[in-house]
């Protein structure tokens, strides 16, 4: 039934899986955004032209894919706690 | 006016509030007015339940209790027991946007988190209180959330973890916007289609998104303050 789902939707839980999925995407494209336009302001600044930009947005990128990775973290720690919850602690 | 298409009505428009002068100045304040209307609505269910607090709750104090108390166990459950010190800033955060949100969906109200500036003005509060806490807490040592685990690590860490704390206020801002602008857009094309009867389906659909970011504000605020108090690692 739609109610029920509706329910289920509103557990904490539920809730904090979705919400942790879908800040995912975000959160890689913004750090990359701010890597480029922080590389930008500082070549405009000390002119070198075109050396800090591709540093910082190497460094951008890969801030997107740690804080990827902290977010897949999240959603795996959830998972396990939850799975101990119902099958009893794992042995791994 | 949601996305240069004419907004049916607005309450703001018939009170001539749209743009005021301040000192010269013509500024927008559409979304300021806004704001005022979500938090009288906030202030003013607040002193209704303070007013007829008891023992046994019922009616409003009833929902208040289960909405505040699952909220502050699920804070605390994350943070521990530091999170009660801050919950009073998370669960405001989540009910003043849940508010913000929602106005959306009454008629002749916009929602003021369609604008762009309440929502820096959100995130960049949530970015400088973290970091105060984070100060608070550890002093001098807060740097050490910034090196990363191991000391030769550091030159590469800094600046990893300086961009992606500053990419922290700008996702939030961006996420909380493009979402509900997204979906003011769309309950106006809808109207426009079908004036009530294209409106209501989608009302269902809206209703849980607004909660969702809503929570999500709140929940992705209550992760940075845990990587503030929480040991560097």
């Amino acid at each position: 039934m739609f109610f029920n789902n509706w329910f289920k939707i509103n557990d904490k839980k539920y809730l904090d899986a979705i919400s942790t999925a879908g800040v995912i995407g975000l959160h890689m494209v913004s750090a990359t955004v701010v890597g480029l336009g922080m590389g930008w302001y500082l070549d405009r600044w000390l002119g070198t032209k075109p050396w800090l930009t591709g540093v910082f947005l190497i460094l951008g990128i890969v801030a997107g894919f740690k804080n990827v990775w902290l977010d897949s973290r999240r959603l795996l720690k959830a998972q396990d706690k939850e799975d101990a919850e119902r099958f009893g602690p794992k042995d791994r | 006016m949601a996305g240069g298409l004419p907004h049916p009505v607005l309450w703001s428009t018939l009170l001539h509030v749209d743009q005021v002068t301040i000192g010269g100045a013509t500024v927008e304040f559409k979304h300021v007015f806004y704001t005022w209307c979500a938090m009288a609505v906030l202030f003013s269910l607040g002193l209704l339940v303070r007013g007829g607090l008891k023992l046994v709750p019922g009616g409003i104090q009833n929902v208040f209790e289960v909405v505040i108390g699952g909220l502050e166990d699920f804070v605390v459950t994350n943070i521990g027991e530091d999170g009660r010190k801050v919950f009073p800033l998370l669960g405001g955060i989540f009910l003043f946007i849940l508010f913000q949100n929602l106005l959306g969906l009454v008629p002749g109200c916009d929602a003021p988190t369609a604008n762009v500036n309440t929502n820096a003005a959100m995130a960049v509060f949530v970015f400088l209180y973290y970091n105060y806490q984070g100060i608070k807490r550890w002093g001098p040592g807060y740097i050490k959330h910034f090196m990363g685990p191991m000391w030769w690590l550091t030159p590469l860490m800094l600046p990893l973890e300086l961009i992606s704390h500053t990419a922290r206020p700008l996702s939030l801002t961006l996420r909380l916007f493009g979402n509900i602008r997204g979906e003011e857009i769309v309950m106006v094309l809808f109207f426009l289609m079908a004036p009530i009867v294209g409106t209501i389906p989608v009302y269902f659909l809206f209703l849980l998104g607004k909660v969702l970011q809503s929570f999500i504000f709140f929940m992705l605020t209550m992760i940075y303050l845990k990587g503030a108090f929480e040991h560097a690692h």
